[in-house]
């Protein structure tokens, strides 16, 4: 197992390095660049501008030097010199030596921080937002399932299905301004819009500011970005306790005469989980990355809305960055999963 | 019986999302509006919401207003572009001279008097007088405190500040968009921003004592006062900054929540980035007539799209919104929102340009006949319907040197059907060619209002002229590479926003050789790519004009020549704005651009 992961690590940086090589292609064979404004700036300001962001070296030595700053950590005696030299994500101190790594470098559009500032910021917005998207998901989506394959072919069975039709077809940009004009501007229930958490962060990722204040915000996106995946868990938990059910091994417990339920609850649901565990973990990384469109219905001040603006303000290591995260974090879920699949299915075993 | 517990929560569940789902057809209202005129009142499935009227809260008074959609990009003022980042600068610090927001005069800022000499080499030097009352503060947490220096004395805003503010947005290091405003019009500050002369001596900027500031300015020009009280020439925290013996150095992270140093009305209480932006009343400000001490304690200003700003609005939460598009006629037809509803102008100009250099509107008469034939208050009525004005020519009156419509009521150009009809039959008959034979392109970048624009134009085009104009669309960064280079289309859409008050910031830095929409001089092919040498010298002549009177007359002959008798562009219409205002806000409409002076706002509680 050890092995295993491992090997998927290596995996993992030479998956990032393609990555960052196809977006730093892409990205400078597209058009235009960020300092393009709708008032031309002067040939004079524009070289001052790409001289600070180094705009001006050959292609191939910006994409060396982007690789040398993020993946390359330095080790020095010295602890950093002020704010002016804490550029980097990680700098901690391992015996006497300073560890510094991962320098994203800076943002263009936001002349007062460097894309590890709007990291630390923005991104744990987005992680507690597509978590409590996957809670909701779970939550709605693994109760229809179950109801749906018990009660086969009954009125309930087509009606939790409907649901998760519904969930399915009604995307984010439609459901978002409907929760907002019914609970938030008619009702008054809800606020419309924000979010009730803001850094620093514990961990850097969970809301200092627990409690009613911080759900009342949560409620309406959370509903809004989880009901399409909730859909999507209850048609897979369906289908798979209804194959599950159908198993030689339920019968028999059938025929020893066990309860209906411990039948369904020990037998039948652990087995049947197995193929929803799958799609969580890539769900997961869908909803955390995927939260552009609900950050903007309900504005919510996530990574999402800092990386569409990023890719048309052509903001270079904003868009390098993010999607380096978003890269590994799809891989670490990836993982993830693979891990809890070994130990929910003692016929999987990684070699 | 667990099972059937278990089966009821879940359906409860579901049920409330379901029933959340099956509701009336009330949330249509926000879709009503398409491309066509919906008379509201009188369809019944419309419902209005009316909010109940919000009361303040009693106790200190708050102020709460929406920016718009994304973070500020900053609030340095040597680094600030935009609006939004603008009006945090303008209420954070103070320039030596101020624009009055609703006639757009020339005020004293940090300035009380000034001295005004003209050279013999054509320079001219303006010698400022600076006020000695006003201390740098921060909001320290609790309280905004007076900054200290080392030795603990309160720091004064001195003259030393406004001459490091200057030479620090024009250093080169220091990478300022809007630098060029200063570099163009300061002695020796273009060669220093351009990086020919490394000495920051060479600028002509330089503090004789703490209250006296001497600027020398290329031209004799009577804007040189508006753009020394621009935000790029505001006083900046040097120690701040560079940092010195007790402050450690920021560099640009200086305006981040807990460090910002300023000295205007109000000051940075907490910027959480991508959300919301507080500012809080500076005590220390000794207000004066053109800039007085606030009223207001707190402003917010939300970062919200227009839709769920307005929700918000709706709801209680916001005391000012704008108003989006597909609402607009709902609230004119409602009681409560129609009477906080105002329209104001904004000092920009909506326009379309030719490329004069491409086949077909390389002839003027196409190019007169395809502005004559835009309906333009059909256009207003129709599809913008944020009661824009018809624009004649391109320099939106209110700005200085600029004619208006009461002076100048026939001057640029109308819809005049008859006479576009009469302009391409002239061309037409001379290359033995019909209206459908012309080939021609309409390009704006991707959005939906310009693309509802452009269908607009396009069949107004159709239906005067019977020419089929192909419409395309860019993405935004592309779209601005394009219009810029050799493949810039025949037709093309911008607009135009004031920097300063001036005529001279639309025409001169727009359309005259070397301008935003006309970059080449060595006659390649960009924006308009057109040169008269009548238009250049009446631009330049207008700049130099200190009557005036004549001024407008230059200008206007000069807007003649533009939109009419080379008719390079198309003015399409000037912009105004839409906005919601609660009964209990007591405020002025600014007319620059959407920058407000909310040290003169009030709530009445």
């Amino acid at each position: 197992m050890g092995r295993y992961i491992a090997r998927r690590l290596i995996y993992l940086v030479v998956v990032l390095i393609v990555v960052s090589f196809i977006t730093f292609g892409l990205m400078h064979a597209v058009p235009g660049g960020p300092f393009d404004r709708e008032k031309a700036l002067p040939p004079e300001i524009m070289a001052n501008l790409e001289k600070r962001y180094h705009l001006d070296d050959p292609l191939w030595k910006q994409y060396l030097n982007y690789l040398y700053d993020v993946f390359i950590p330095r080790l020095t005696t010295k602890p950093p010199a002020g704010t002016l030299e804490d550029d980097f994500l990680i700098n901690a101190k391992v015996g006497g030596v300073w560890i510094r790594w991962m320098n994203f470098g800076p943002s263009y559009a936001s002349r007062s921080r460097t894309v590890n500032d709007i990291f630390r910021q923005q991104l744990p917005i987005s992680a507690q937002l597509g978590t409590l998207a996957l809670l909701v998901a779970l939550i709605i989506g693994m109760p229809l399932g179950i109801i749906a394959a018990l009660k086969q072919n009954t009125i309930l069975d087509y009606f939790s299905m409907s649901v998760a039709i519904f969930g399915v077809s009604v995307p984010v940009i439609v459901l978002g301004p409907l929760l907002i004009w019914i609970f938030g501007v008619t009702l008054k229930w809800l606020p419309p819009t924000g979010w009730g958490a803001k850094p620093p962060y514990l961990l850097g990722f969970l809301p200092t500011q627990w409690g009613w204040d911080y759900f009342r915000f949560a409620i309406m996106p959370s509903v809004a970005l989880g009901l399409g995946s909730s859909a999507v868990i209850a048609r897979l938990t369906r289908a798979s306790l209804l194959q599950t059910i159908r198993e030689d091994y339920i019968r028999t417990a059938r025929a020893k005469g066990l309860q209906e339920r411990l039948v369904i609850t020990r037998h039948a649901l652990k087995n049947s989980l197995i193929p929803v565990v799958t799609i969580l973990g890539p769900m997961f990384a869908a909803l955390v990355t995927g939260t552009f469109v609900t950050e903007l219905v309900f504005g919510i001040p996530g990574m999402g809305k800092y990386f569409v603006t990023s890719i048309t303000n052509r903001d270079y290591p904003v868009i390098m960055g993010t999607i380096l995260l978003y890269a590994v974090f799809l891989v670490i879920a990836n993982l993830v999963v693979d891990i809890i699949y070994a130990y929910l299915d003692p016929r999987i075993r990684y070699e | 019986m667990r099972t059937k517990i278990f089966t009821f929560v879940a359906i409860l569940m579901v049920l409330s999302i379901a029933l959340a789902a099956c509701q009336p057809q009330a949330p249509q209202v926000q879709e009503v509006i398409k491309t066509v005129i919906v008379e509201v009142q009188g369809t019944p499935q419309v419902v209005v919401v009316t909010p109940e009227p919000v009361e303040q809260p009693a106790g200190p008074k708050t102020l709460r207003l929406n920016m718009g959609p994304g973070d500020i990009p900053t609030i340095d003022p040597a680094l600030s572009t935009d609006t939004s980042s603008v009006q945090i600068v303008e209420l954070t610090t103070v320039g030596l001279t101020r624009q009055n927001e609703e006639t757009t005069a020339l005020e004293p800022g940090m300035a009380t008097s000034w001295e005004v000499v003209n050279n013999e080499d054509g320079t001219q030097t303006v010698t400022f007088k600076l006020r000695d009352d006003v201390y740098w503060v921060k909001y320290d947490g609790n309280e905004v405190v007076q900054v200290t220096d080392c030795e603990g004395n309160p720091r004064k805003v001195t003259a030393m500040d406004f001459e490091y503010g200057i030479l620090r947005t024009l250093a080169p290091a220091t990478a300022s968009d809007y630098a060029y405003v200063l570099a163009f019009a300061i002695k020796g500050a273009s060669e220093y921003n351009a990086g020919e002369n490394e000495d920051p001596e060479s600028v002509a900027v330089q503090a004789l004592d703490e209250t006296t500031l001497e600027i020398t300015f290329v031209d004799q020009a009577v804007y040189n006062l508006n753009i020394a009280g621009m935000w790029v020439a505001h006083a900046q925290p040097k120690w701040l900054i560079e940092g010195d013996d007790c402050t450690e150095a920021r560099g640009d992270r200086w305006t981040e929540t807990g460090f910002f140093q300023g000295y205007g009305p109000y000051t940075l209480k907490e910027w959480v980035h991508d959300s919301y932006i507080t500012l809080v009343k500076n005590p220390f400000w000794v207000g004066s007539e053109s800039v007085p001490e606030a009223k207001i304690e707190e402003v917010t200003w939300t970062m919200l799209d227009e839709a769920p700003a307005f929700a918000e609005y709706e709801a209680g939460n916001l005391d000012v919104a704008g108003v989006p598009l597909a609402d607009i006629d709902r609230v004119k037809a409602d009681p409560t929102l129609s009477a906080e509803l105002t329209i104001a102008p904004v000092l920009c100009t909506y326009y379309y340009g030719f490329n004069t250099k491409a086949p077909i509107v390389d002839d003027v008469r196409v190019r007169r006949a395809l502005s004559m034939a835009i309906d333009r208050e059909s256009l207003i009525a129709n599809v913008t319907k944020g009661e824009q004005e018809p624009a004649q020519w391109f320099s939106r009156p209110g700005l200085a040197g600029a004619p208006t419509l009461e002076t100048h009521p026939d001057l640029g150009v109308k819809y005049d059907p008859e006479k576009a009809k009469a302009e391409l039959q002239s061309y037409l008959d001379e290359k033995g060619l019909t209206a459908d034979q012309l080939d021609l392109t309409l390009m704006f970048n991707t959005s939906s209002g310009h693309q509802k624009i452009a269908e607009a134009i396009q069949q107004m085009w159709k239906d005067v002229l019977g020419v089929d104009v192909k419409l395309v669309n860019q993405e935004w960064k592309v779209y601005l590479e394009t219009i810029k280079g050799a493949d810039t289309p025949q037709i093309w859409r911008l607009g135009w926003c004031q920097d300063y008050p001036d005529a001279n910031n639309f025409i001169r830095e727009v359309f005259y050789p070397g301008g935003s929409a006309n970059p080449n001089t060595d006659g390649s092919v960009g924006g308009v790519s057109w040169v008269n040498e009548t238009f250049n010298q009446l631009v330049l002549d207008a700049a130099k004009e200190t009557d005036p009177q004549k001024r407008v007359e230059l200008y206007a002959q000069a807007e003649q020549i533009l939109v009419y008798e080379d008719a390079v562009m198309i003015p399409i219409y000037w912009y105004t704005r839409v906005t919601v205002t609660k009964p209990y806000v007591q405020r002025t409409f600014s007319v620059l651009g959407g920058l407000e002076h909310i040290e003169k706002w009030d709530i009445v509680q």
